[in-house]
């Protein structure tokens, strides 16, 4: 649970929009969310929900045919989604708001040195020596786990592992103590056994930093590892957050009992695994109603012809689904996570690890 | 950096050096008319007619040239009887026993044995395979002078050794005696001012232009007129003279003036002039023209790129259009119209001469056009494709504006491909530029190639067709070592071979 | 509450062919390719002014007869040197015939030429360096054999062979075309390589698609939009090379109308009658300028990155 309930950044009505073949595409459709100092929040989805766009709007790293066409992010009384240019955000960037990607191989330089790559950002935005940039850059690998730091310092990112990219990657972002981390996917190119090594990697770093992560995965696994809130994103909105908890063992929007329903764990010997039909909604079109209407089994009339508002479970909890409308119809949770307490607890009881994908 | 794959590199880059020269060989000596080498030769054409000594200048062209074999009745005869004997004198008419014996014997060799129109007697030839002649030019190409270099009859008790001394210039030197060169190793004031005569390289005599001249005399020797200043030669004698003293070479017969100023046989000598050689100008030209180059594209390329699609590169993108579509011979003219109107600079070369920095200034930035435009087309190209790498979007993340980003990373990155082309580059200078050369009236390289073609200079082609294809082959060579050196992710050893 | 909101509160019906409804917008490749290229007003412009003097180039030479060996007023020195006129759209030359007439039949023999020599070209390199591509044991020796051929001083080759053969059309299209063959070979072997390793097309030979299909459907596409850069580039690009060739005195000969012969002729008259140089020039810009533009254009158009 977060320390401090100081918002430290607060998205209102974000819409953002992409030109794509003469055609607009609204990605971003009416998003809000307050993030607490020091939490660490997980943002969940299928591919194309929106997700990574959503977190590029706090650091301004939309593609050059994306708007932000509606909203507002603000951060320490900025909007950031009014700054344009370079000038704009500098120290922002990097500085109080850093991003660490998905493939470590390819957010290196390769034919740069590791530790220029470092130290470049701690000259940037400390304005401290070169000595002692690079005191701080073999500081900061010792602190992310690579052995011999001085002597690899010179090396370059081909002589490195996979892993060992990411945990440098980590130690660039966090070189200037940012007040908030984005870990886009940062374990999906990784080998199983250092995804665990790099997720308890930022966690311990967190506790020493003291900075808030944001979390974009799809990855259950690592949401019940890590996070203490969780928002699940579709078509372009969140559509349920709340803490881990009541979104694992509470959750009351189809879409997330259908996104849990599909963890292979859940799987009974014998029988069909559990799958949602169909795909996402193109968001060319106009939206009308629920987006997840069309592929959802329990999807009431009204559906398909109003967008639900968020209904309040709990102060934390929130859920856009008219299931939680007084006038709609009691349904439970679907079978297979009625239980997924105990379900959960027997897997990680039997030793297994509690990992899905 | 592997040794042994540069050696490999190496033998492979000489096994298709040899290759090309085969086929070259093999295009000059079997594809084009043998008879076609005449057309310049004013010797040919003073002999006139069908006669004796026609045929006989034909044939002992031909076999100085190395086309074919060619004996006579006389040279067999020779082996008989004594010069001038009565039994020569009737051994070599066509009716003679000897005659036949010389018709059955080279027949039997397997050569053609014809008579001279006139006088009946025989002779023979046989042509000599293109494997064999280039085999025979491979081994003369490489000369070492030693003290046993000469052998002059004339002067049996030559003295052959080696010792320390001074050039008259004044610099240190290896001196020879018996050596075709008086020094072997000597220092002066010319570039590059430590000189060797010990190794060279031969590629034959020109012929029919610049007959009886060595070709690397004709292509590195200093044209125009001769630049004198005061000198003191070895015997005390003082005059004006624009001698070269370490070029000194082994003379058999010396006159007058000869003596006069030398001690000893080495009495031919080349003199310094004031216009720089064939190859000195056509490469001081390229440099130039290279430096201008790489000093505008790179920048115009950079700029094309960050500013996509917007004014600056749509300009850029109109020259570079108009350089590659327009031929270089319109725009290269077009280019001397303007400069020459507007700035009253010389249309051509020889108005003022190598001396006056106005002959150079419209031919080296005509000659830079072509490669500006190909600089900024690639620079722009390489550097888009970085910018839409994925670690320029974690440098962004990072914090770093867009000048920082291109100084320290797309740059770094994009200049790799441009750093390999930079021997090739290098070596482009060397071939001269035929067109631009052409226009100005530049005495370089360029117009080497064409006119000995025009003139079947055999011997001047294939000089010039194995000068080209090692530089050629060897920058390529260098190209990649340039790659290792500048991109740290490659090693010679993984690289496979050009690719 | 009204029966329509308890209506409203009910289950729908659970479609689940709807679900699997796809909503992107279509798309057809070549249709994009066309609305890619004529979107451009500047291209559509160059693109017809180049069709109007291809086809003029073509049938002009035809109803003047022209040659250059046929002088009929070589003696008629009033008909010579004329500027530019009414009468003499181009003026005439120092032999007293049409500079029009000269100029296109030049250009028609130029057009003829490099779009000859570049399907010959493209005939031959693009199966032999698809192929080349594949095949892991072609090139181990093709990659000598390119090595070679490509160190040959292209001048030297071009020379030796207009000597051998004699000038003339047929000698300069072997010329250009020996050698040339290979270099686009080894451009769409470099091509292949890139995209036979990529992963789409293992997953169409893992879904069991054969091979030609997959040339045709896979490669294919790709390869079109990185050979029509290339033959926009190799069309002006031959067209200089003749003009070169031409220039040093190789080429077409004197027979035939070229305009590099037209240009190296009158390159010494540029001081007194400067029209005799620019005419030839400026008409050979134009056509190897527009060759490029529209070649480029729909080089872009073809790559369906750019189809935004």
């Amino acid at each position: 649970m977060a320390e401090n309930r100081n918002v430290i950044l607060s998205a209102k009505d974000v819409e953002v929009k992409f030109r794509v073949r003469d055609n607009y595409l609204t990605a971003i459709r009416n998003v809000s969310l307050d993030l607490f100092e020091g939490e660490t929040f997980a943002i969940v989805g299928e591919s194309g929900s929106g997700k990574s766009v959503f977190t590029k709007t706090f650091t301004g790293m939309l593609e050059s045919n994306g708007v932000v066409s509606n909203g507002s992010v603000m951060f320490h009384g900025k909007d950031l989604t009014k700054l344009k240019t370079d000038k704009d955000w500098e120290g922002i960037r990097g500085a109080k708001i850093s991003t660490i990607f998905q493939d470590p191989m390819t957010s290196l330089n390769p034919i740069r040195t590791i530790g220029s790559q470092i130290t470049e950002v701690i000259e940037k935005h400390q304005g401290v020596s070169k000595t002692e940039a690079k005191a701080q850059a073999i500081e900061l690998m010792e602190r992310v786990g690579i052995q011999n730091a001085a002597d690899r310092f010179d090396e370059y990112p081909f002589q490195y592992s996979g892993g060992m990219r990411q945990r440098i990657v980590i130690a660039i972002a966090l070189s200037c103590h940012p007040e908030i981390l984005i870990c886009d996917e940062p374990t999906t190119a990784l080998d199983v056994t250092i995804q665990a090594q790099i997720i308890g990697l930022i966690r311990d770093l967190q506790k020493e930093l003291k900075f808030t992560t944001l979390y974009i995965t799809h990855d259950l696994g690592v949401v019940a590892n890590v996070a203490n809130r969780v928002g699940v994103m579709y078509g372009g909105q969140i559509i349920e957050y709340g803490t881990v908890e009541e979104v694992f063992f509470d959750s009351r929007h189809p879409y997330t009992w259908a996104l849990l329903s599909s963890l292979p764990q859940l799987g009974v010997k014998g029988q069909d695994l559990y799958y949602i039909t169909g795909t996402p909604p193109s968001l060319y079109n106009e939206i009308k109603g629920d987006a997840f209407a069309p592929r959802n089994e329990h999807a009431l009339k009204i559906d398909f012809e109003q967008e639900p508002p968020f209904f309040k479970v709990s102060d934390t909890h929130y859920a856009k689904t008219w299931l939680l409308d007084p006038r709609a119809p009691k349904l439970e949770k679907p079978e297979i996570i009625r239980d997924l307490h105990e379900k959960i607890k027997m897997m990680t009881d039997k030793g297994g690890a509690f990992h899905v994908e | 950096m592997k040794k042994g794959y540069i050696w490999n590199r190496l033998l492979r880059s000489v096994i298709s050096i040899l290759i090309i020269m085969l086929i070259v060989f093999t295009m000059v000596y079997t594809l084009v008319p043998r008879d076609n080498i005449f057309f310049e030769d004013s010797t040919y054409r003073k002999l006139g007619g069908k006669s004796d000594d026609k045929t006989e200048y034909v044939y002992s062209t031909w076999e100085k040239l190395g086309y074919l074999d060619y004996v006579r009745i006389n040279d067999y005869c020779l082996t008989l009887y004594e010069a001038g004997s009565p039994e020569m004198s009737r051994a070599i008419e066509p009716d003679s026993q000897e005659s036949q014996d010389f018709a059955a014997l080279y027949t039997s060799r397997g050569y053609t044995v014809e008579n001279f129109l006139i006088s009946g007697r025989y002779y023979a030839y046989k042509d000599v395979p293109v494997i064999k002649r280039m085999a025979s030019w491979l081994a003369h190409l490489i000369v070492i002078d030693t003290p046993w270099s000469v052998q002059d009859p004339g002067n049996p008790d030559l003295h052959r050794g080696l010792s320390f001394g001074r050039t008259p210039s004044g610099g240190v030197a290896l001196i020879g005696s018996g050596t075709t060169h008086k020094y072997l190793l000597y220092t002066d004031s010319i570039f590059p001012w430590i000189h060797q005569n010990i190794i060279k390289l031969n590629f034959g005599t020109s012929y029919p232009t610049y007959q009886g001249l060595d070709v690397l005399t004709v292509l590195f020797q200093s044209q125009g007129t001769e630049v004198k200043r005061p000198v003191t030669f070895e015997t005390g004698y003082e005059a004006e003279s624009g001698i070269i003293f370490g070029s000194l070479k082994y003379k058999s017969i010396l006159d007058r003036m000869d003596r006069k100023k030398f001690v000893d046989n080495y009495a031919t000598f080349e003199s310094r002039r004031n216009q720089p050689s064939m190859i000195g100008t056509s490469f001081i030209m390229g440099i130039f023209a290279m430096v201008l180059a790489y000093a505008l594209g790179l920048p115009f390329g950079v700029l094309m790129a960050r500013r996509k699609d917007k004014l600056a590169d749509k300009l850029g993108m109109m020259y570079i259009i108009f350089i590659i579509a327009v031929p270089s011979l319109a725009y290269i003219y077009l280019f001397r119209y303007i400069g020459t109107t507007l700035f009253n600079l010389p249309s051509v070369f020889t108005t003022y001469g190598p001396e006056d920095v106005r002959s150079w200034i419209l031919p080296i930035i005509s000659l830079s056009l072509p490669s500006i435009a190909s600089l900024m087309l690639w620079t722009r190209r390489y550097v888009v494709d970085q910018m839409n790498s994925d670690y320029v979007k974690f440098a962004k993340a990072k914090g770093l504006n867009q000048r920082e980003i291109f100084n320290n990373h797309i740059f770094k990155n994009a200049i790799i491909p441009i750093a390999q082309g930079i021997p090739a580059s290098l070596a482009g200078c060397i071939t001269g530029a035929i067109i631009t050369e052409a226009i100005y009236s530049v005495g370089g390289m360029g117009k080497m190639l064409p006119s000995a073609i025009n003139q079947y200079n055999n011997v001047m082609i294939v000089a010039l067709a194995f000068m080209f294809s090692t530089v050629s082959v060897l920058s390529v060579l260098a190209g990649d070592i340039v790659l290792t050196k500048v991109d740290p992710r490659i090693s010679l050893s993984e690289k496979a071979g050009r690719s | 509450m009204n029966t329509e909101n308890s209506n409203l509160f009910e289950f729908a019906e659970f479609d689940e062919l709807e679900s699997e409804h796809i909503a992107a917008p279509r798309y057809s490749y070549w249709k994009s390719v066309w609305k890619t290229f004529f979107k451009n007003k500047f291209t559509v412009v160059v693109a017809i002014l180049l069709i109007f003097i291809i086809t003029f180039a073509l049938i002009q030479p035809t109803r003047s007869g022209y040659s250059p060996t046929d002088t009929p007023n070589i003696n008629n020195a009033s008909m010579k040197f004329l500027k530019p006129s009414r009468d003499h759209i181009f003026g005439t030359d120092h032999v007293g015939n049409e500079v029009f007439d000269a100029v296109w039949a030049g250009a028609r023999n130029s057009i003829i030429i490099s779009f000859v020599c570049t399907a010959i070209n493209m005939l031959v390199g693009i199966p032999v360096g698809a192929l080349w591509g594949f095949s892991k044991k072609m090139d181990k020796w093709m990659i000598e054999v390119y090595n070679i051929i490509s160190n040959i001083p292209f001048l030297l080759l071009a020379m030796i062979l207009s000597y051998v053969l004699g000038a003339g059309m047929k000698s300069l299209i072997i010329t250009m075309t020996c050698t040339e063959w290979i270099f686009v070979a080894y451009f769409i072997r470099t091509q292949v390589m890139i995209i036979r390793d990529r992963e789409y097309n293992m997953a169409s030979k893992c879904l069991g698609t054969g091979t030609w299909t997959m040339i045709v459907k896979n490669i294919l596409p790709y390869l079109i939009s990185v050979i029509m850069t290339y033959v926009s580039r190799q069309i002006p690009s031959l067209i200089s090379y003749e003009v070169f060739l031409s220039y040093m005195g190789l080429g077409l000969g004197t027979t035939n109308a070229s305009l590099g012969q037209s240009i190296s002729l009158y390159t010494s008259y540029m001081n007194g009658y400067p029209h005799l140089f620019w005419i030839p020039v400026s008409v050979l810009a134009i056509i190897s300028i527009s060759l490029y533009i529209v070649g480029q254009k729909l080089a872009d158009a073809a790559d369906p990155r750019t189809h935004m």
